[in-house]
């Protein structure tokens, strides 16, 4: 395996490594929940990766997401911003507004023609519109958040849940599954609540199709066919939605090693 | 360079040690000259940041802005009893309201004076506002003792005016200063609170210096005023250079001098014609005619707006100019400061990322 550059992208859930070749191709990945010693983690991740093809010295590894300045083996740091366009662009060869959903964060950047950013908006300051507002719900409802975009895809009718506010949505869920409604329809109407508040920043910054897709929260199929609703265009989703951020800063890796 | 700014408290028990008057003054527009001839020295409150809100808290509602939260709670603890007097002129509905909340309820130990701006750029407003300042003089002369004669008032226009011009000169000259986006603008700051004179004393050294151009990508910052300041060093250390700026607090203060020989006229005139501000009622479009020739004459390539958390009138207009600033070519980032609390570290990544974008 070549390996010329590493991303590491510490987001606030999930640590996700990937190396890249000379030409730029995802050659290895590696994630794993995020561990309250990030330096640590990431040195066992090396580790990891070292056993495999040897002495990682001269390789250049970039940081990105939340934690990104507390990898210290990185050479440099670059926001998420930057590389989670970086990564798309170079997955699916064309610009577009990138939304990504992350556990705490969402984002939409609205990426050129030739990869440069043009805008971006940026959801940091509550739960709601983010990974978090869906395990929140996940919990009170007791079904495992992996499952409930394909549970809540088999509603035959939707509960609109008013609420974008992780808190108040909560007390939401308690009052409709007090009043008998089944789990069903309120799963939709929580997804589309949540999707609702992305689609305001889609609307903040102005669409320019088509629609790409990232962050670990597009691997539910619910969030996918919602969003398709409320923007009313085709989405496009990378093989490694997750891995984005991570492949980005590896881009930008590669580009130190030159 | 780091330069040696007395501090707040210093030049208060300065003044007074002298024998002069203290006006606690709200943001944003007012006549510093005409308090000066009455030998009343002007520091201005804007918050003050990090004050604790729950005293003033019990009298407002939570979306009333941190500037009026903190000043109220501010006055309620007794902070402001060394003032003389306070002045407040009616910059929004929130300031508004808190005047009436101190002159009908708190009633502090210090007279209350309200100042009535206009919301144009008219004839009438000029005239407007000639008069209410022209009844401020009356306040106070009844309060001082004193009136001040039309030789004394223009004697303290041409100290202000010239404070106003050197302002003028140290944005023309930012990029060779020296100085590093917190001291440029703890500088500029400064004159919330000196003298005239001795503001004049401390632009007229910054300026004899002429250093290497800063390096950094330059930008524009929008707003109320440039607080929390931590923002300055992190677009530092993100290298970004704050070239100019369109704060209520500073660059829009920027008064060219009136013109007129009657003191109240030529204030007036000079206040009425200052930068296009939301809280004075100007219409977008002469903010992003600003903006834009602003960015044009300093080569900012973008625009962060950095305001104040509910503070409804620069966010009014916000998504709008925004847009038109957009389509114009001059990008921008929005981010919302609670000034009361260190930045998030997302606030950190907007930047950075902005920083990247215009970068790329
Ligand atoms: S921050 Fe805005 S709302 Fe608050 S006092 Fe200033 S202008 Fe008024």
């Amino acid at each position: 395996m070549e390996i010329a550059a590493l991303g590491i992208d510490v987001g606030s859930t999930t640590v996700k490594m990937v190396a890249v070749n000379r030409a730029g191709a995802l050659v290895w990945d590696y994630l794993e929940p995020v561990a309250p010693r990030v330096s640590r983690q990431v040195d066992d991740f090396l580790a990891k990766l070292g056993a495999k093809i040897g002495s990682l010295a001269e390789i250049p590894l970039v940081a990105t997401g939340y934690g990104r300045n507390l990898v210290q083996q990185a050479r440099q740091s670059k926001t998420e911003i930057s590389c989670h366009a970086h990564g798309v662009f170079q997955e699916l060869g064309h610009g577009g507004t990138l939304i990504d959903i992350g556990g705490q964060d969402s984002k939409v950047i609205v990426i050129g023609a030739r990869g440069r950013i043009l805008d971006f908006a940026m959801n940091d300051k509550c739960a709601a519109g983010t990974g978090r507002f869906l395990e929140n719900s996940a919990a009170r409802m007791q079904i495992p958040v992996a499952e409930m975009g394909a549970v809540a895809l088999t509603a035959t009718e939707e509960f609109t849940i008013t609420s974008t506010c992780t808190v108040f949505a909560e007390s939401e869920i308690i009052s409709l599954l007090a009043q008998g409604v089944a789990v069903e329809p309120i799963l939709m109407g929580l997804h589309r609540a949540l999707v609702k508040r992305v689609a305001a920043m889609v609307r903040s910054v102005g669409l320019v199709p088509p629609l790409l897709l990232s962050g670990g929260v597009v691997k539910n199929p619910a969030i996918r066919k919602v969003i398709a609703d409320e923007t009313g265009e085709e989405v496009f989703v990378p093989t490694h939605p997750q891995l984005m951020g991570a492949l980005g800063a590896a881009l930008f890796a590669l580009k130190l090693a030159d | 360079m780091p330069i040696n700014i007395p501090q707040r408290k210093a030049v208060i028990q300065d003044i007074k040690s002298r024998g002069g008057m203290v006006a606690a003054v709200l943001p944003i527009h007012y006549p510093r000259a005409l308090l000066r001839a009455f030998n009343i020295f002007p520091v201005e409150v804007w918050g003050p940041p990090r004050v604790d809100v729950s005293l003033g808290g019990s009298q407002l509602q939570s979306y009333v802005c941190a500037i009026v939260q903190n000043a109220l709670s501010f006055i309620k603890m007794g902070a402001l009893e060394i003032a003389d007097l306070i002045l407040i002129p009616h910059t929004c509905d929130s300031l508004q309201g808190l005047t009436s909340l101190l002159i009908d309820m708190v009633k502090p130990p210090s007279p209350v004076f309200p100042l009535y701006l206009p919301r144009g750029r008219r004839e009438e407003d000029v005239i407007f506002l000639a008069e209410e300042l022209q009844s401020l003089y009356a306040g106070l002369a009844e309060l001082t003792g004193r009136r001040p004669t039309d030789a004394e008032l223009l004697a303290a226009i041409a100290r202000e005016e010239l404070c106003d011009q050197l302002s003028g000169r140290l944005y023309e000259q930012r990029q060779t200063l020296g100085l590093g986006n917190l001291d440029f603008y703890r500088l500029l700051r400064s004159r919330e609170y000196l003298p005239a004179e001795e503001f004049a004393a401390l632009a007229e050294s910054a300026l004899a210096v002429e250093a290497a151009p800063l390096p950094g990508t330059p930008l524009l910052l929008s707003g109320i005023l440039p607080e929390p300041m931590m923002v300055l060093d992190l677009i530092e250390e993100m290298k970004g250079l704050v070239v100019a700026d369109d704060f209520a607090g500073c660059g829009r203060r920027l008064y060219r001098p009136g013109l007129s020989p009657e003191p109240f006229r030529r204030l007036a005139e000079s206040l009425v014609a200052a930068p296009p501000d939301p809280t004075r009622g100007n219409a977008i479009g002469d903010r992003v005619q600003f903006l834009v020739e602003m960015a044009a004459k300093t080569y900012a390539r973008g625009v962060i707006f950095y305001e104040v958390k509910f503070c409804e009138p620069e966010l009014f207009d916000l998504p709008e100019l925004r847009a038109a600033l957009k389509e114009r070519g001059l990008v921008s980032l929005h981010i919302e400061v609670d000034i009361n609390n260190p930045l998030p570290q997302q606030t950190a990544t907007r930047i950075g990322a902005f920083l990247e974008m215009l970068n790329h």
